[in-house]
């Protein structure tokens, strides 16, 4: 057995020499990216954040078996790879052990425990991708591409989890023939008991026939085809630096370590700020930006380092793309597919082998890689290793960048914390502000923008149209209330609030609860412009900073703290984003300022007759839910103003965390949507399956998104705001008062 | 060679517009911008600059100093640089006024070579000012233009209406007029806002133009605006609705009313 440890040892040391170049290689590679400030401190914060994402597998937010499963087959791998060193030993002396905890009887439990825990996770793991897989390469039909593994390479997929599979078979395999071996020996016969072989006795049993050196040998070569095979795995993922299936493991742990937020959210809410050599930009100190500046992110170095790590760290899992509202209605765009498109493109310009690829050599992309994105229609126009070059064309469509939503689906589902939405926006950025290329549809928005501050191009004195007719006066700050120190809150109202007449009715019906339940509040009227979040989203940074350094002027000449909005755009972009310029204000979206109304009994509210009770459904806003964490205070509201009335609150096969967006989101709402189906009649589809004949939500650019979708189908559901819903329940509750002591004092109307 | 194209500061025509005791617009309301047809004008003019050999785009304004803000547009746009034309005596100019105050400009520049011009300004309207212009300089005008095309020294236009297209050929130098049918302007990145921020705005006077005094200003001009009245409101329609031709005869005194 001599000449087979040397071959053993040989092969390993081949093996850990391309796995330790491969990890070489992409540190060098990572390191090329522009800075990411602040994501390698506060050390131990970082450290105990990534202990405990990685232990509780948190971000592992839906799919409970693969997550179980996977947890299994992680603690295994790290459990195992002691087991590897003793494994040369064993070669040639079966009776080998681990120095130390060798034979201690809990460390020996728990690899047995593990084993097999591995080894019916990676089963789980192989059944559920054999489930979901694509067996035909090119499906025909749109629906068969739908697989979240759609794209992932597969024979690396496979290898990896066969590799896992066949190292812990030999595990065991092993771990039974050392039992039988200790047994047949009355001197270490109670090393062999159950005491030390609690779930692998029985195995142990089994060949307990056989004759010692037969054992010994079988020890032997087991141990031989475990390091062939572990070494095996090393070295084709040490050559293979876009591997990232397996890489997944080693660079998921620096990645979620150099994660956005450390509170253990996903990177979302506010957009990460644009920076311009590795600052901040800010549109107040323009003057001392380099002549040569660029803004943005053009090629692949102007993405941070965390950007590359996150790129090489995709694990091909697919639950972004499961989610993706836009890959589920026919668009090009997949997170995932977008992640591993430009994790190739750093290997192929970044690393080694950049210097040898020609320039016109072929796509570094993997078969299946390069299949998904011809049929999706997501590929680049010439995806050689074009060095230092452009990204958008080339490597990323402009279809694929400009179809985002910005909806965080993606964010939220990654487990090792890839941030798709900030990608996306940096990408963006280096589109409108360094080559003003973007879809035509955004220049009439931007210019309405800067010359008349809302994105429909509306005048300003419209701002004030929504309060004609209501019979009280809605105060304005500078005309009625001197500064907003006299009322409890400024009611922000926002473009789509003041100027889109579906969501005006929301503003009147907040403006009417607000005066019944005595909450004082002031507009800004005439001088409210943009938050500036539709720039924002379509990567005018510039635009929106203008507007928001605007914004942030006169809020604080104005004394505003308490601000009340509809708009969970205008919430986030004030509350979240205004806060990166230095501005920090108290902000409450309508629907958790009614029902803390209503919680404080300030509104009375009465549910519909039973008669007149019907299903609702409720739709979770992306910037109300995902980006803000708020998917309570409407469902709450929701229950108290309807649900008494025996009206049922059903969900909708997406909702919470998962939602689907309305398709509004990310600058969605000024272009057309030319290609596959169109997002929100598919999510109209969803509400329609509830059996819902209204349908709640808590946002204006949901309610038009959707209300479109609606007007265009009998079998869908009326399209309310929260609000709507919360006002009617107050005026029955009024109109019951009323009916109520006209009863009890009869009226002396004879007539 | 230079191209010039000429950009108006009109004011935003969603706002409220205002008018002086003179009748005359009042153009210092802050939401001016640059006339949105000559945003077409710019395109064009940029355009015209990538198709003829060593030629620059100079953009003029004629107006107060805010309307650096429509030079400071075309700048962002691409135009290399920008003159403004700003005098208290030009306050009031009539169309002819203007065109002879645009052709000094020209002229100005010995190397001019074509004017551009958008199809109207978005506040007058009238259309007239590049004919005049040709006229004064003694240039081609090929107005109206939706597609322009450059053949070495020759430019030829279409003109599209709803009869049809006509083409129309003529030799540098020319006065050209562009309609909203050409390129969509546009939109400036933020490199070139930047760019834009260094460039200097030259001023001139009506001395510095040798233009006669006399010939520009309120007083000079033959047009006299007599008063301002806004449109009525509109209200809503009647609606006669019959079977048997009962309400012919209130059809009939309708129609004899409005007629008179
Ligand atoms: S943010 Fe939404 S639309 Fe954009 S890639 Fe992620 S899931 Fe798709
Ligand atoms: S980006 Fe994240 S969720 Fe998407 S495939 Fe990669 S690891 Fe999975």
């Amino acid at each position: 057995m001599m000449v087979v440890l040397v071959v053993a040892v040989v092969y390993s040391v081949i093996g850990v020499w391309l796995f330790a170049r491969g990890a070489v290689r992409l540190i060098v590679q990572v390191r090329k990216g522009s800075p990411s400030p602040g994501r390698l401190l506060p050390v131990g914060r970082r450290i105990g954040a990534t202990i405990t994402e990685i232990l509780s597998h948190r971000r592992f937010t839906t799919r409970p078996v693969a997550k179980v499963a996977h947890w299994c087959v992680m603690v295994s791998f790290v459990l195992l790879v002691p087991t590897l060193a003793a494994a040369y030993a064993q070669i040639v002396d079966a009776h080998a052990e681990l120095p130390i905890v060798g034979g201690w009887a809990p460390w020996q439990w728990a690899v047995e425990l593990f084993s097999w825990a591995g080894l019916a996770g990676i089963i789980a793991l192989i059944i559920i991708r054999l489930r979901f897989s694509e067996h035909d390469p090119e499906p025909a039909a749109a629906q068969d591409w739908r697989s979240r593994f759609y794209g992932s390479t597969r024979w690396q997929a496979w290898f990896v989890e066969a590799v896992i599979a066949a190292v812990i078979l030999c595990v065991l395999a092993m771990t039974a023939c050392r039992n039988a071996l200790l047994r047949q020996d009355p001197a270490t016969a109670a090393a062999g008991s159950w005491v030390h072989f609690p779930t692998t006795y029985w195995l142990g049993s089994m060949v307990m026939s056989q004759p010692g050196h037969v054992l010994e040998l079988s020890v032997g070569w087991f141990a031989f085809a475990k390091i062939m095979i572990s070494m095996t795995w090393m070295g084709v993922v040490g050559a293979g630096i876009t591997m990232s299936v397996a890489w997944h493991r080693f660079l998921s742990i620096l990645n979620v370590y150099a994660r956005r937020e450390l509170d253990g959210t996903p990177a979302l809410g506010a957009a990460a700020p644009m920076l311009v050599d590795g600052k901040p930009f800010d549109i107040r100190q323009i003057d001392d930006l380099a002549a040569d500046a660029t803004f943005g992110v053009n090629t692949i170095t102007d993405f941070g380092w965390k950007g590359l790590l996150d790129f090489a760290s995709c694990s091909e899992c697919g639950r972004c793309q499961d989610v993706c509202p836009a890959w589920n209605t026919g668009k090009p765009l997949s997170p995932k597919l977008f992640t591993l498109a430009l994790r190739d493109h750093a290997a192929a310009t970044l690393g080694p082998a950049a210097s040898k690829t020609p320039a016109t050599a072929v796509s570094p992309h993997s078969d299946d890689l390069l299949t998904a994105l011809a049929r999706a229609g997501a590929a680049g126009s010439d995806d050689s290793a074009n060095r230092g070059g452009q990204l958008i064309g080339p490597v990323i469509n402009p279809e694929v960048l400009w179809a985002c939503t910005t909806c965080g689906a993606c964010t939220v589902q990654c487990p090792v914390d890839i941030e798709h939405v900030d990608h996306i926006l940096d990408l963006r950025r280096g589109q409108v502000m360094t080559s003003a290329q973007f879809p035509e549809e955004f220049g009439g928005m931007f210019s309405n923008l800067e010359q008349r501050a809302n994105p429909w191009g509306q005048p300003a004195r419209k701002r004030l149209d929504w309060t004609r007719g209501l019979d009280f006066t809605v105060p304005v700050v500078g005309r009625d209330v001197a500064d907003l120190s006299q009322v409890d809150y400024l009611f922000y109202v926002g473009c789509a609030g003041a100027f889109d007449e579906r969501a005006g009715k929301t503003t009147r019906a907040v403006a009417e609860l607000l005066h019944t339940a005595g909450v004082t509040f002031a507009i800004l009227g005439k001088a409210e412009s943009c938050c500036g979040d539709p720039a924002r989203r379509a990567g005018n940074e510039a635009t929106y900073q203008e507007l928001a350094v605007a914004n942030i002027e006169q809020l604080h000449q104005l004394g505003a703290d308490k601000i009340l909005v509809t708009c969970p755009h205008c919430l986030n972009t004030l509350s979240n984003e205004y806060a990166q310029l230095g501005a920090h204000f108290n902000l409450v979206h309508h629907t958790q300022l009614l029902n803390r109304l209503v919680r404080e009994h300030r509104l009375e509210l009465a549910p519909p007759d039973p008669g007149e009770a019907a299903p609702i459904t409720y739709h979770d806003p992306c910037y109300l839910g995902r980006h803000n964490g708020e998917y309570e205070a409407p469902r709450e509201l929701l229950g108290a103003a309807v649900v008494p009335g025996g009206a049922d609150l059903l969900e909708m096969a997406h909702s919470g965390p998962t939602s689907m967006c309305c398709g509004g989101g990310g600058g969605r709402m000024w272009t057309e949507e030319k290609i596959g189906t169109r997002i929100n009649t598919t999510r109209m589809g969803e509400a329609t399956a509830t059996g819902a004949t209204t349908l709640a939500t808590g946002c204006p650019y949901c309610s038009i998104m959707l209300g479109d979708a609606a007007s265009s189908d009998e079998a869908a559901p009326e399209v309310r705001d929260v609000a709507l819903m919360v006002l009617d329940s107050v005026h029955r509750a009024q109109n019951k008062h009323l009916a109520a002591a006209s009863a009890a004092t009869p009226s002396t109307d004879t007539d | 060679m230079r191209i010039i194209v000429a950009v108006k500061y009109v004011p935003d025509t969603a706002e409220e517009i205002g008018f002086d005791a003179d009748h005359r617009l009042v153009r210092d309301a802050d939401s001016g911008l640059l006339s949105e047809l000559d945003e077409y004008a710019v395109e064009q003019a940029l355009r015209l600059r990538d198709q003829l050999p060593d030629s620059t785009v100079t953009a003029v304004a004629i107006g107060p100093d805010d309307a650096t803000a429509a030079l400071r547009k075309a700048l962002q746009m691409g135009a290399d640089d920008a003159t403004l034309i700003v005098d208290d005596q030009v306050a009031g100019s009539d169309v002819f006024a203007t065109a002879g105050l645009l052709a000094a400009a020209v002229q100005s520049f010995s190397d001019a070579g074509a004017l551009v011009c958008g199809m109207a300004s978005t506040d007058a309207g009238t259309s007239a000012v590049p004919v005049l212009v040709a006229a004064r300089l003694g240039w081609a005008g090929l107005t109206h233009a939706s597609t322009i095309s450059v053949a070495g020294q020759e430019i030829t236009i279409g003109r599209t209406d709803e009869t049809g297209t006509r083409t129309a050929t003529a030799g540098l130098p020319v006065v050209l007029s562009v309609t909203d049918q050409t390129d969509e302007p546009r939109y400036p990145s933020f490199k070139d806002v930047l760019a834009a921020k260094r460039k200097k705005i030259a001023e001139l006077d009506v001395d510095d133009l040798d233009v006669d005094p006399a010939t520009v200003g309120a007083a000079a001009a033959r047009v006299q605006v007599g008063a301002i009245a806004r449109n009525p409101d509109r209200v809503a329609g009647r609606t006669l609705t019959d079977t048997d031709g009962s309400t012919a005869g209130e059809l009939v005194a309708f129609l004899a009313e409005t007629v008179h």
